[in-house]
């Protein structure tokens, strides 16, 4: 019986001595589930057993005899058991340290000496009992043994109670807790440490060297026996910094010879904090000046202002519930990973009811935002928003809330921002409401009918809340209207058509000329879109609007194009980069806008420069033209000019063509704006099948051709 | 007797050890269960903390804004006030400021650099007392909203790897965007509007192109790519019902695609299936929530003033600055916008003038406009080019015109809201504006502190893919703490 007992103890030992070595080995990829981790949790409890079995077992051991039985039974039990649980212990040791909160140095030693023990205790209860094994190797095994158990011990207490857990009564100074650099005082978290490390030991309530205390405000500002410390503001004058740059063998130096000195770097702060005059005690370091050397110092060992992630008391809704309640129309999503908080957006007017809200009261404690912007929500939708105890951010912006919804909010205990913008909510609704609103931090009011003479009182009742006025026309800053536009598809007509203008702001008037005239706010055509066009027209437009400035010019050419020839043929080739659609691009009735010198945009500009422009148009039934245009454009900054000249060929065929017309069109005034030109040439009525255009480029003062820009071409 | 017998039980032989090792083989088995990555099961090391769709940490701000200026702005005559250049005007370049910098192929046969100061005067604004030119008058009313950065600098010089390193992280591309990241790390605020969108205007400066590949997902699911809104009647391309297809078949048709769908996931298993089935569900509902978002009509008076009259001319930078705000309201996490026209080699002056009146006060606006419903907060505006632009002329440099090539050491852009510090200036060039004399911030930088503000750690923010861990910021990047208020 004892044997069996035994052998399943040493086989037992044998395994756990197997699986640790495993879980070492492949440590790093070990995943712990929640179900285990409590066991992983039962290690600072089980490791009693083992330390003070395997201190007996090591006693035993120490005075090791072969002699007794009974002892030399109680001995290998002791130890198998001892190695056992302290297997069991390093098992669970390993599980807990894969929980958070546990790395460093400690953690290193007390796993390692740990595991330690259970390696060398149950090395030695298998080589115990072969021949080798001597007393002398016995005591020494003992005392290795025992000697990492406390070693061990030490670092698991160390880690559980912390680092100073043994020696922290015995600490007299106290560290306090580094302050964040947006809640320090200069006086407070930088100057007076500096004092308290080098001065208060001799200047304190009970030593008082030279009458002198350095402990509080009060009596700093009083000074000692020598007389005041200094003149806030003047450090130049200072006692308390002549004494401590008078040199170190003065007797008046300070601090006294063979004490520890101020260092540079604090007497610099001393200097700039005396030189800060009046606040002394009361500034904060962010409120200096961003480059005061007083607060770039501080600010290199003061903590970096770091926005406190908010903590919630409630714990995370469980995700099966928030997938079931997430809608098309409802986003409901964690603020983060591992966050217990929830962001809830509702979206669609049509679909939006109170009852979406409702629905919600199994994450009521997790909401800590609600979006239901442009949704018309009523008051009655929000009766059940009390139920959301942790909302933080309510956004209710342009919806249809009035005072009985801001009532229903005021019960939110955390409610830090709020927008209102677009509602109804008045200066007295929110005068009411507010003072309950405690946490409120910011409310958005843009679009409401609170005046800014209201919103003014409001900041002032209360100073805690930011309000969020926003962008009010007040019709001080008039701005200049944009550019009448064309409606209609196309610019090329056949026989006539509608002239459609529009503009993009709503109650405008667009006045225009077709003279070539600018247009006025009083005697120019009101386009009321019964305007016909029926012949080729120049018009200038201008839109105007009360608490506006007038537009711009706008400037548009209707051709006219009774006749199309049936198909068209190039002559020369074109530039490369103002190919357009070819031959087809000249009656295709799409005109191209300025700024052509960019390729990208140049889509409906045909080009040429160093060849002719020419262009042959057949058809299929005789037609009679008495006049040939061309819609170019002209913009001299970028060498882009009229053509030069201008000539129309015509016959029965290609092979008969007989000069009808040419034209040289006069040079352009130099100096002027970019801009969309026609040039037309007439002639007696001529019936003809085949059309030659030839379009050539102008040349330069020294020879050279310029670029000819054209769209479309026009024939009546 | 006994003691031998005794003995012999405590003794070890073969057998015993043999069995015992059976069962520490079993142990072993045991443990095994607690290691699922043992072998090599599951992504192994960094995946396990990440799961797509939730930020890493409580975020600062919900949503992005970037207004992206295409063509690298001149921060000479912005923000990057520098007097001393302007003294300078017509003098070389010293070869002490201008180092070892290579130059792009269009000045690199130039003969003399002589330096150019801006033509456009500075003022300062705000507490912050920052300075701005006054091409930005609007900009300049707002700069106590603004965290101006003017050494923020790049590795590539010429636009299409710049845009690219700044939107993906690489110069190469084949990376997701910015906003296909922010998608895939945040999740969808709305399910009724795509996470990612884009929106395109142009000025009438030389413009540079932007191709969809700034807004791909790369190896990202499709279902973060951007989706593009352009101006006129179908704001989405093919959204609309074809003529004849009612709301209800649409829903029979999707439905029963949706079937067939599920029944080739189940037989290949590729995820690109199930991100299609996502994307149709997606474009049924953008069929009821885009029309709502893109209508502008019911903008208040108020509004139209605020971004100026050409926020109701579609294609507009001031229209898409409308438009974006509205899609951030809706939920949209990353709207991008970008204005083309600002690459002025030549015709500085003129060009840069009418870029400036395009974006200005429509830029503010947006900022203005955030603030003023509660969203400013939570929304992260962000306002600025690809690089910047050099202290010396390109081209020759006449009484009133000269241009300005590209120049990667230093550039300006701004921020807005978004736990971003309000109403600072950060980092300083030199004195000609060339080179960086105080608190550089690298793009991967900037991109790991956007990621921060969003409550995402860009080191944890990965994608493994073709055997390699990806980051938006590649192998570099820290967040500039700075900047975070």
């Amino acid at each position: 019986m004892k044997i069996k007992f035994n052998v399943l103890g040493a086989q037992l030992l044998l395994v756990l001595n197997i699986f640790v070595a495993f879980l070492l080995l492949f440590e790093n990829k070990l995943v712990v589930p929640a179900w285990l981790q409590p066991a992983g949790r039962m290690h600072p409890l089980v490791l009693h057993f083992p330390i003070v079995i395997l201190v007996m077992a090591m006693f035993l051991e120490f005075f090791r005899s072969r002699s007794n039985s009974f002892y030399l039974q109680a001995s290998h039990y002791l130890l198998l058991l001892g190695a056992l649980l302290a297997g069991i212990t390093v098992i669970m040791g390993l599980l807990l340290s894969k929980e958070e909160g546990y790395a460093g140095d400690t953690l290193f030693w007390h796993k390692w000496t740990g595991i330690a023990i259970f390696f060398i205790s149950s090395f030695i209860y298998f080589i115990r009992n072969t021949q080798w094994y001597s007393a002398p190797a016995a005591k020494a095994g003992a005392v290795v043994t025992v000697l990492v158990v406390i070693i061990s011990g030490h670092y698991g207490a160390s880690l559980t109670h912390g680092e100073n857990f043994l020696t922290e009564p015995l600490a007299v100074y106290y560290q306090p807790d580094p302050v964040a650099f947006d809640q320090a005082l200069v006086f407070d978290h930088v100057v007076k440490p500096i004092l308290e490390k080098k001065c208060t030991g001799c200047h304190n309530a009970d030593k008082l060297k030279g009458e002198l205390m350095l402990t509080d405000s009060a009596s700093i500002v009083k000074g000692g026996k020598s007389g005041k410390l200094f003149i806030a503001g003047d450090p130049d004058m200072s006692l308390l910094l002549q004494r401590v740059h008078l040199p170190l063998e003065d007797k008046k130096h300070m601090p006294p010879a063979g004490k520890a000195q101020l260092t540079e770097p604090e007497i610099a702060l001393l200097t700039a904090w005396i030189k800060t005059g009046t606040t002394l005690f009361s500034a904060k370091v962010s409120e200096l000046p961003e480059h005061d050397s007083l607060r770039m110092a501080a600010a290199g060992f003061l903590q970096p202002a770091q926005p406190a992630e908010e903590k919630y008391d409630f714990s995370a809704a469980d995700e099966k519930t928030i997938n079931a309640l997430s809608t098309d129309y409802r986003t409901i999503l964690p603020l983060a990973k591992e966050s217990p908080a929830l962001a809830v957006n509702i979206y669609n007017r049509e679909e939006w009811s109170g009852k979406q809200l409702e629905e919600l009261a199994p994450l009521k404690k997790q909401v800590v935002a609600l979006n239901l912007n442009k949704l018309p929500v009523k008051d009655g939708d929000l009766k059940s928003i009390s139920q959301f105890q942790s909302l933080r951010h309510v956004y209710l912006n342009f919806t249809d809330i009035t005072a009985a919804g801001l009532k229903e909010l005021s019960i939110l205990p955390h409610l830090q921002t709020l927008a209102v913008s677009g509602t109804k909510i008045s200066y007295n609704d929110l005068k009411a409401q507010l003072p309950a609103l405690k946490s409120l931090k910011s409310i958005a009011i843009w679009n409401t009918p609170i005046t800014p003479q209201e919103a003014q009182e409001l900041k002032k009742a209360n100073t805690g809340i930011t309000f969020i006025e926003g962008f009010k026309d007040d019709g001080t800053n008039p701005l200049k209207l944009n550019l009448p536009e064309v409606k209609n598809k196309s610019m090329v007509f056949t026989q006539s058509t509608q002239l459609q203008l529009s503009h993009p702001i709503k109650g405008v008037d667009i006045r225009f000329t077709t003279d070539g005239t600018e247009p006025d706010s009083t005697t120019s055509f009101l386009f009321d879109g019964k305007t016909e066009l029926k012949e080729n027209t120049y018009i200038k437009a201008k839109a105007y609007k009360e608490g506006w400035y007038a537009s711009d010019v706008a400037e548009f050419y209707f051709l006219k194009c009774s006749i199309k020839p049936d198909s068209t043929h190039l002559l020369y080739k074109l530039n490369s980069v103002h190919q357009a659609e070819g031959a087809k691009s000249y009656f295709d009735n799409k005109l191209g806008v300025i700024g052509a010198n960019n390729p990208a945009w140049a889509n409906n500009w045909t080009g040429v420069r160093h060849t002719d422009m020419g262009l042959l148009c057949y058809f299929n039934n005789p037609a009679t033209i008495s006049s040939v245009g061309l819609h170019y454009m002209l913009e001299e900054v970028t060498g882009i000019y009229p053509p030069g000249s201008l000539q129309v060929w015509g016959g029965e065929s290609e092979e008969q063509l007989k000069l009808l017309a040419s034209l040289r069109p006069p040079p352009p005034p130099k100096g002027g704006k970019p801009s969309l030109e026609t040039v037309e040439v007439s002639f007696k009525p001529h019936k003809v099948s085949c059309l030659k255009i030839v379009a050539v480029p102008q040349t330069n003062e020294k020879g050279d051709r310029r670029l000819l820009l054209v769209d479309e071409m026009y024939l009546n | 007797m006994e003691k031998e017998i005794l003995e012999h039980g405590f003794t070890w032989n073969r057998r015993r050890f043999l069995s015992a090792m059976s069962l520490g083989v079993g142990s072993v088995a045991l443990g095994s269960l607690l290691m699922p990555d043992l072998f090599g099961r599951g992504n192994s090391v960094g995946d396990e903390a990440f799961k797509p769709g939730i930020p890493h940490f409580a975020p600062r701000a919900k949503r992005v804004i970037y207004l992206f200026q295409n063509g690298a702005p001149s921060q000479q005559e912005l923000f990057d006030y520098k007097p001393k250049l302007r003294e300078m005007t017509g003098q070389e370049i010293p070869p002490s400021v201008r180092g070892n910098q290579r130059l792009t192929g269009m000045t690199a046969n130039q003969s003399a650099f002589p330096l150019v100061g801006s033509f456009v005067d500075f003022k300062q604004y705000g507490n912050s007392r920052a300075w701005v030119s006054d091409l930005m008058p609007y900009t300049a009313k707002i700069v106590d909203e603004l965290c101006i950065v003017r050494s923020m600098y790049t590795e590539a010089i010429n636009h299409d790897p710049a845009l690219t390193f700044l939107q993906t992280g690489s110069q190469q591309g084949n990376r997701p965007s910015m906003g296909a990241w922010l998608s895939y790390g945040l999740g969808n605020e709305n399910k009724n509007l795509p996470n990612f969108t884009v929106l395109l205007s142009r000025g009438i400066g030389n413009g540079q192109g932007v191709y969809s590949k700034l807004w791909s997902n790369g190896f990202l699911d499709s279902v973060h790519q951007g989706v593009q809104f352009s101006k006129g009647e179908d704001p989405v391309l093919y959204l609309r019902d074809p003529d004849g297809m009612d709301r209800k078949a649409r829903r029979e048709m999707l439905d029963n695609l949706s079937e067939l769908n599920e029944m080739a996931y189940k037989e290949m298993g590729d995820p690109e299936i199930t991100a299609k089935i996502q994307q149709y569900e997606m474009a049924y509902r953008m069929q009821m929530a885009v029309p709502e978002v893109m209508d502008l009509s019911k903008e208040p008076d108020d509004i139209v003033k605020l971004y100026g009259p050409d926020c109701l001319v579609p294609g507009t930078f001031a229209a898409n600055c409308l438009l974006a705000r509205k899609l951030s309201e809706n939920g949209v996490r990353f709207v991008q916008l970008y204005h083309q026209g600002w690459d002025q080699h030549g015709n500085l002056p003129f060009e840069i003038a009418k870029q400036a009146k395009d974006v200005d006060q429509a830029s503010a606006a947006l900022v203005i406009d955030l603030k003023q419903r509660g969203l400013l907060d939570e929304t992260l505006v962000i306002w600025g080019g690809e690089f910047g632009r050099t202290s010396y002329t390109q081209g020759r440099l006449t009484q009133d015109n000269y241009g300005r090539d590209h120049h990667p050491r230093c550039f300006t852009i701004w921020m807005a809201g978004g736990g971003i510090k309000p109403g600072i200036v950060y980092g300083e060039t030199d004195e000609l504006g060339y080179n960086i004399i105080k608190d550089p911030v690298h793009v991967h930088d900037f991109q790991a502190t956007v990621l921060n503000q969003l409550g995402l750690d860009h080191e944890k923010l990965i994608f493994k893919h073709l055997g390699r861990r990806y980051r938006l910021t590649d192998v570099s990047g820290k967040v500039v703490k700075d900047l975070i208020a």
